[in-house]
Formats: C-alpha cells, sequence, structure tokens
C-alpha cells in the first residue's frame, strides 16, 4: 500500500473518529435538566441534591416548548427555559429543607404538575417554629359546602362602604377578616340600623381595607400567571383549560374504577356570589394550600409564601367587591 | 448555442482527474454527514436548534433544490458521502486501485430491479411521514444512519454503487432532473469509443475503476444515470470523456419513454403540490392528519396521498391525451409527454423551497454555534433571533419560478409533441391548471 | 410579425401585468377585532380578511402552550401564555396576502403553525395568474410563428 492511500486512510478514519467522539465526548460532560411538558414525562432529572450555603449550578434546557423554571417559598426572580437553548442558573440555599421547583410558564393542562424537588443537606441553624396553617386552627372543613345564604343585588361598593363606616361594632383586624367570611361580617352587622345593601358595602370597605394597592397588584399578576388558565382571566370559571377539565370529569365519572379519586371538575367561577361570598380568607387560603384532592385544582403551599397567598386571595375577591381605584 | 467543452481547460481537467481534491471533499462531507446522525441521536429534541433539522432539511435542501440540481444536474451526487464508506470496503482503498481486490459478491443487481421503481418507492415512504421526519431530529439521525448502513450493505452484495444507482430516495428524482441541468458529461468521439479494447471506463483499469454508476459512458446521451463520479475520466485511455457546458435541458429534445421516470415525474409533481397545500397552508386539520403517522386520520391523508400521485394527476394527463389518433402507443405518448413535467415539477420545488427556506435560513447561524443545542456558542451566534429572510423578494421569486417553469414546460411539451406527431395543447393546458393551483397554494 | 418584435411586445405586456398599478376601491377604513385561538399547531380562525387601511386588532389566546404570532410582510408579533390574552394592534397598510405565523417554539410541526391573512384584494396572485396566462399565449405564438 502506497503512502498516499495510508495517508488518505488516515485522515478518513480520524475524521470518522473526531465525528463520532467529539460530540459524545461533550454531550456527556455536558449535564442538563431536561423541561418537557407533565405529559411527556416533567423534569427529568426531578430530584436534585444540594448543600447548605454552596451555590448549586443549574443548566435546563427545554425539549419541546416554552417552559419556565423557578424555586417555591424563595425570594427568586423565574427564569424562562426555552427550546433548544440552555439557562445558566445558580442558586444558594440558606437552610436545609425539601424545596419544590416548578414550571413557570403553562404548557398544557397539567402545566402544574410540572414539578420536582431540590433536597438541601446541611445542619439546621436555629429551628424553626412550624405555623399551622389559619383553616386548620380554625377546624374548617374545606371541603364541605359554603354557600352564602343571602347575597347582594349588586356589586357592593368599597366607596360606599367607607361613607358608613364610623361607629361600627366589627374588629377592623387582620384576625377578624381572615377569620370570617363576608357573609359572616354581614350577619354581625345586623345589629346596626343600616340596611342590607349598605352593610355589603360595608363589608367591601373591609375587605378592602385589608388590602394595599401593592398586594392588590401582586394579587393580580399571581392570578394572571398561576390561575386564569383555568379560573378565566375574568374570573368566570371560563380559562382555555375549563373544557377541557370538565369533559375529563365527565369521563372519569363514568367509570367505575378511580371515579373515587379522579372527580376534575369545572373550574371554580369567582365572580358567583354564593360561593364567594360565603367562603372566609382562611377557607380560600386552605383550598390553595391544599389543593384540590383530584379535581384539578392544584396545591400551592410548596410554591407561594404565605404573603403571596393573603395578596392572591385579597384579588380574588376583588370580583365580588366594587373597589376604590383601579387594580394596575 | 453550442456546448463549451470545460475540461478543455488545463487547471479544471486537472482538478476533476486527481482524487485528492475529491477526497478533501469527500472527508468533509462524510464528517458533516456523521456529525448530522450524531446530533440528531443526542442533540436537543427541537428541530430549530438541532444541527441534524437545521442543516439537512434547511440548509442542505436549500443548496440542493435552489443551487445543485438546478444548475449541475447530478451535481450533489458528485460529492455525496452515503455510498464512500461501502465504496472504500468495496474496493479495498479509498483512493486508486491497489493490487489487491478485496473479495466481495459483487453481484449484478437482479434485472427486475434495474430501474427507478424502488427509488420512488422509497421517496414516497419519506414523503408520507415527512412532517414528521423534517422535524424530529432523532427520526432524521435515524434515517440517515438506515441510508449509511443500507449503502455499505448492498456495496459488501452488489457491484458498483447499487443504492446510489437503485435504492436513494434523493437519487431518483435528481436524477430526472439533471436532464434540464447545463452541464453534462460525455464522450467527445463515438468512433474512439468503437475501436477501444476492453472499454476500461465500464470494466475499470490500473488507473480506476469501472463507473460505479453502471453506466457505459461511451452510451450516455442523458444526466439522468450519471453520477459525475469523474472516475471514467481517470480511467479512459484516449481522453475521450468531457465535462461540457451547454444549454439548459438539452437532454429533454429527446424524451425518455420509460414508465417509472414519467411516474417519477407525477410523483415529484404531486408532492410539491400537497407540500404547498399540507405544510404551507392555513388548514390545521391537513397538518395534524399528516403528523400523527400511524393514526386514522393519518391513514386518510396516505390514501389522498398517493391517489392525487398515482390515479388522479396521470388519469387527468391521460384524458387530455387519450383521442390522438397515433402510431404510437398510449403508453409511449404518456411516457414521453410527461417529461414536459420535469422542468414543471423542478420549478414547483424550487418556489416551494424558497418560501420555507427564506423563513428559516435564520436557524443555520444559530445551529453553526449550538449544533446540539448543549448551551454553546462557538462563534458567538448562538443567540440569532428568528428573522425570516428577504421577505419583500418571496412572492415574486415564487412567481417567476413557476411562471418560468410553466413556460419551460410548455417548450418542452411542444418539443415531446413534435417528436411524437401530436398536438401539445392538452399538455400545456394541464401544465397551466396545476400552475395556477400552486400560484393560489403559494401566494 | 418578427419573432424578436413579438417577443418585446410580449415582455411589455408582462411588465403591465405585473406592474401596472390598479385602481384601488374606495373602501372607508375601519377598526377591526379577531380573537384568534392558538393551539398546537393551529390558529383558529385561521385565515382572516380586512380591508386596506383598516385598524386591525388581533386578541391572541393560547389555548395550550405559549404561542407566539408574526405577520410576515408587517414584520410584527406577539407572543401569549394560556390564561393571558395579548393583543396586537396595526393599521393594515399593504395590501395583499400575508402568512401569520408561530415564531415561538411550540413543539415539532411550529415551524408549519401558518394562518393567512387578506387585506384587500391578493392582487399579486392575480397579477401572477395574468402572467401565467400571457406566457401561454406567448409560447404558442411563438411556435405559430416558426411554423
Amino acid at each position: 500500500m502506497n503512502r498516499s492511500e495510508l495517508l488518505s486512510r488516515f485522515f478518513v478514519i480520524t475524521g470518522i473518529i473526531l465525528a463520532i467522539g467529539a460530540p459524545l465526548v461533550f454531550w456527556t460532560r455536558t449535564p442538563l435538566i431536561h423541561a418537557r411538558m407533565a405529559e411527556n414525562g416533567g423534569w427529568n432529572p426531578d430530584v436534585i441534591q444540594a448543600e447548605v450555603g454552596k451555590p448549586l449550578q443549574l443548566k435546563i434546557t427545554s425539549d419541546d416548548v416554552v417552559h419556565g423554571f423557578a424555586v417555591g417559598q424563595m425570594d427568586m426572580q423565574s427564569v424562562d427555559v426555552l427550546p433548544g437553548k440552555v439557562t445558566d442558573i445558580t442558586l444558594t440555599f440558606d437552610k436545609p429543607g425539601i424545596y419544590t421547583f416548578f414550571c413557570t410558564r403553562w404548557c398544557g393542562l397539567n402545566h402544574w404538575r410540572m414539578r420536582g424537588t431540590i433536597e438541601v443537606s446541611g445542619s439546621p441553624s436555629d429551628p424553626e417554629p412550624s405555623t399551622v396553617p389559619l383553616y386548620v386552627s380554625l377546624n374548617l372543613d374545606l371541603d364541605a359546602p359554603h354557600d352564602s345564604p343571602i347575597v347582594p343585588n349588586e356589586k357592593p361598593s368599597a366607596i360606599s362602604g367607607q361613607l358608613l363606616e364610623t361607629n361600627l361594632p366589627i374588629d377592623p383586624s387582620a384576625e377578624y377578616y381572615r377569620s370570617h367570611s363576608p357573609y359572616q361580617v354581614f350577619t354581625d352587622l345586623s345589629t346596626t340600623s343600616l340596611t342590607e345593601p349598605q352593610r355589603w358595602d360595608v363589608v367591601a370597605y373591609l375587605w378592602q381595607s385589608n388590602a394595599t394597592s401593592e398586594s392588590l397588584a401582586n394579587g393580580k399578576q399571581l392570578y394572571a400567571q398561576n390561575c386564569a388558565a383555568c379560573h378565566g382571566e375574568n374570573g368566570a370559571g371560563d380559562g382555555v383549560f375549563a373544557d377541557e377539565l370538565a369533559a375529563a370529569g365527565e369521563s372519569s365519572m363514568q367509570t367505575m374504577e378511580g371515579a373515587m379519586d379522579m372527580m376534575m371538575q369545572s373550574p371554580v367561577d369567582f365572580t358567583d356570589p354564593r360561593r364567594m361570598l360565603g367562603a372566609s380568607p382562611a377557607l380560600l387560603q386552605g383550598k390553595i394550600l391544599r389543593g384540590g384532592m383530584g379535581t384539578g385544582m392544584p396545591m400551592w403551599g410548596s410554591i407561594f409564601t404565605e404573603e403571596q397567598i393573603w395578596d392572591l386571595i385579597e384579588y380574588l375577591y376583588s370580583f365580588q367587591f366594587q373597589y376604590q381605584g383601579a387594580i394596575q | 448555442m453550442t456546448k463549451i467543452e470545460l475540461t478543455r481547460n488545463t487547471f479544471i481537467k486537472n482538478a476533476l482527474k486527481s482524487r485528492y481534491p475529491q477526497l478533501a471533499v469527500f472527508i468533509v462531507m462524510l464528517v458533516g454527514y456523521i456529525f448530522a446522525i450524531l446530533a440528531g441521536l443526542i442533540g436537543t429534541p427541537v428541530g430549530s436548534h438541532n444541527f441534524s433539522i437545521v442543516f439537512v432539511w434547511i440548509a442542505w435542501w436549500a443548496i440542493l433544490i435552489l443551487v445543485a440540481v438546478p444548475f449541475f444536474g447530478r451535481g450533489w451526487c458528485a460529492v455525496c458521502p452515503i455510498p464512500l464508506p461501502g465504496e472504500w470496503l468495496q474496493r479495498g482503498a479509498v483512493l486508486g486501485p491497489s493490487e489487491k481486490k478485496p473479495k466481495w459478491l459483487n453481484l449484478r443487481v437482479p434485472k427486475m430491479f434495474r430501474n427507478i421503481w424502488l427509488q420512488n418507492i422509497s421517496f414516497l415512504l419519506l414523503a408520507l411521514f415527512s412532517s414528521v421526519l423534517l422535524t424530529t431530529p432523532n427520526i432524521t439521525g435515524i434515517v440517515l444512519a438506515a441510508m449509511l448502513f443500507a449503502a455499505i450493505g448492498l456495496s459488501t452484495v452488489f457491484e458498483r454503487r447499487a443504492f446510489c444507482r437503485y435504492l436513494c430516495p434523493v437519487g431518483g428524482f435528481i436524477g430526472l432532473y439533471s436532464q434540464t441541468a447545463p452541464i453534462e458529461l460525455r464522450i467527445k468521439d463515438k468512433q474512439i469509443c468503437v475501436t477501444c479494447e476492453g472499454k476500461p471506463c465500464y470494466n475499470g483499469s490500473q488507473a480506476g475503476y469501472g463507473c460505479p454508476w453502471d453506466v457505459f459512458p461511451g452510451g450516455l446521451t442523458k444526466n439522468t444515470y450519471c453520477g459525475l463520479c469523474m472516475e471514467c475520466i481517470r480511467t479512459c485511455p484516449h481522453d475521450n470523456i468531457a465535462v461540457n457546458l451547454r444549454p439548459f435541458s438539452a437532454d429533454l429534445a429527446k424524451p425518455s419513454t420509460r414508465m417509472d421516470e414519467a411516474f417519477k415525474a407525477f410523483i415529484m409533481l404531486g408532492s410539491a403540490i400537497i407540500y404547498a397545500g399540507v405544510l404551507l397552508g392555513p388548514w390545521g386539520t391537513f397538518k395534524d392528519a399528516a403528523y400523527n403517522v400511524g393514526s386514522g386520520t393519518w391513514l386518510i391523508y396516505a390514501a389522498a396521498f398517493l391517489a392525487i400521485i398515482f390515479v388522479v394527476l396521470p388519469g387527468l394527463f391521460t384524458l387530455g391525451i387519450l383521442d390522438m389518433k397515433n402510431t404510437l402507443s398510449l403508453k409511449q405518448r404518456f411516457a414521453s409527454l410527461s417529461t414536459a413535467l420535469i422542468p414543471l415539477g423542478l420549478m414547483f420545488w424550487v418556489a416551494f423551497s424558497l418560501s420555507f427556506v427564506l423563513t428559516n435560513a435564520s436557524y443555520i447561524v444559530a445551529a453553526l454555534s449550538d449544533p446540539l443545542g448543549l448551551g454553546w456558542n462557538l462563534f458567538g451566534t448562538a443567540n440569532t433571533a428568528w428573522q425570516p429572510m428577504l421577505t419583500a423578494l418571496l412572492a415574486p421569486a415564487q412567481t417567476l419560478a413557476l411562471v418560468g417553469g410553466l413556460i419551460w414546460s410548455a417548450r418542452t411539451a411542444q418539443k415531446a409533441a413534435n417528436e411524437v406527431k401530436v398536438s401539445s395543447i392538452p399538455v400545456i393546458f394541464y401544465s397551466l391548471i396545476v400552475t395556477f393551483i400552486m400560484l393560489w397554494l403559494l401566494l | 410579425m418578427n419573432p424578436r418584435f413579438s417577443l418585446l411586445l410580449f415582455v411589455m405586456a408582462g411588465l403591465v401585468v405585473a406592474f401596472a398599478p390598479l385602481p384601488v376601491p374606495a373602501i372607508a377604513p375601519q377598526a377591526r377585532t379577531f380573537r384568534v385561538d392558538a393551539r398546537q399547531y393551529a390558529y383558529s380562525p385561521s385565515e382572516l380578511k380586512v380591508n386596506a387601511g383598516d385598524t386591525v386588532t388581533l386578541q391572541l389566546v393560547s389555548t395550550d402552550v405559549v404561542h407566539g404570532l408574526y405577520v410576515d410582510g408587517y414584520d410584527i408579533s406577539v407572543e401569549a401564555d394560556p390564561g393571558q390574552t395579548v393583543t396586537l394592534t396595526f393599521t393594515a397598510d399593504k395590501p395583499g396576502s400575508f402568512r401569520f405565523r408561530c415564531n415561538v417554539t411550540c413543539g415539532a410541526m411550529h415551524p408549519f403553525m401558518i394562518g393567512k391573512m387578506t387585506v384587500g384584494t391578493n392582487n399579486w396572485l392575480f397579477r401572477s395568474i395574468g402572467l401565467a396566462l400571457l406566457a401561454i399565449v406567448g409560447v404558442i405564438v411563438s411556435v405559430k410563428q416558426k411554423a
């Protein structure tokens, strides 16, 4: 075999080895977290290990549609995870524990199921006192019906309520507001000489005084990003996934097996005064924390902070009450 | 216009004759091809950011259909990497012939398969799941690998480039359309071939191998089956082979009467029309049907696809040429008149391809920097945003291509009709109607 | 007739068909709003018709994943998450037929998620059909001349 043939074979073989080897080597040396719609497997891997105080560097890519990434109960901006592109993010944890990371951009009906955990090991600092959610300490049954027997004819106005508010026998504190439904406050006002519409207006004013324009704006944004897809942009339970949820519920009701735990329902209509006015903020907080037990309503306990949930609840009541000034 | 012999220029002749420039190109192509397979299999599943989809179905396809085929005929076959590993194994060498020839089976491809029907079928098989193929990297990777291994396997059993000549789905239409190209490889003087001993251009010699395309260069009158591999230029002891520049579609002056080629013309015409409607149209139901391979709606889509290509288009064409009292059989008229659809089909594919190429060419720049979607930025262009290019030129370019193709097709119809002594009006009318359909679908 | 002359004649006729200004019907521009639902991989409605000069508002409602809407020729776009309708308002000052397509990767068939918007009449299509007819006439005439 002559020299040029030998040389040519060398180049051919080297080229082939490089073409196969280089991508393989670089691929194995680039561990990525893959984001996929929940129907296609969700996060992979979905459990990540970390250590307290040690920066955790993550490279995340999407294998199908636009996703987002954030860690629950942590003060962080979510980042977008785009198809075919890699997002670099570094996280540092002060306290050990199990953190939930979740998708922040709607990616199908089961977007909210796209969650994983970060197990942060390390010695715990001062033991944190665990707070019991209000609905537990109030012994509220989250699944019991809570229809308000009386509903106003028109949307109560907080501005009118403000004018009537002086010298009323109700407690303006946050504890009172959180543990009472609008209907209960309406009933507590029966000792006054106000008419029924006037009493509802006072309730509206009490509700507004437990919110600020910032908290309402925050609640509105949380609602748009997390709730509107099912509950509707105007709270009427007619979001883009509402039909699918209702249909899933119907079809699961028709099968005998699994009917108990697959009770999907159409999303709640927050513009319905009967249901909303009979629900206290504590009850709503409980439903949001715990989720719907198979109805399709996600549990948000590991995702939102307590403050975020109260802000969101304040916004939900704005579907029932006429608040002063526009919500930004 | 007469022919211009390009190989009269010594630089061109030596460049084509020498094995080294060709080998350099081969190595680059083979490395790129293998890299595309790997990228498809292990890279990001998102097609627009994966080298395999972007460089095969946007970059390579654009160069193929817009440049290589119209201007160089089978020019892509001249540099294609698919046959190379098999051929090197078959020959036992990467460069010129060695003394020891390896003992492979070297069987002749059976007569029943020595036509382009297998290529018609392989193209249709890919076409029926093209929505998945064009958008899913691992499917593209598997198909590319399958073609490579098929070529290697066939080279160990059959003689010459059996995959290229009889199975390759791309080769089927490149061959048909190469008849329109302004480049050709032909002998210079027929008398020299008559008196030539041993015909080393076909049988091989110490200087080179016998034609891998199973073509006798001395008998080449059309481009259809010559893969421009330049082997015969190396073996001819009489320097009797030339590469010429010639008028476009010179080969169509002698229309073929083969049915396999006639149906290839309908397959390409029909698939261009169907893709323009399904992929570039606003009808979501068709796209769903095309994409959900294996479902009931896909079966209906596939049946309609095949019906359009094998029944509707040829059927209407036949109706148009039926009542011609003629000495030639209907079959011969059908085959020779359908050559008018060759330039038409080519320009349909050009017009269709311009749309998605110009819309998505910006992905090429990004995929160069991050071919596997691993977050690399090799050339700094990984974050190039998607941006359609030259949008104002697209519609005029498509009109030019389609009307130009129509004129070309009408002239070809006239020449073919002249040969078989019939009127060209039915065929011209047919071309006009399908051009209207294509204009409506694309514009 | 001299073949060169008739070729020139046909080319001139072609230029007229392609570029001669057509009278624009005087339709008063209106404001129009369309709600466009987007799903993998189609828009609904997928064909929109407006008059030249209209102020067009498109409300993009994504019903499954994040989608975009990019208008060819106008080079404008929006992107919508499910649950958050976004609007795109523009003046349809360019007449003709324009495809709109998804510009946010939304799955495999994303490059083919396409709709069509017609502003006024699709004049270029009619001109092209005219050119095709003219071309055929030209070819037939040229053959008759050679005969």
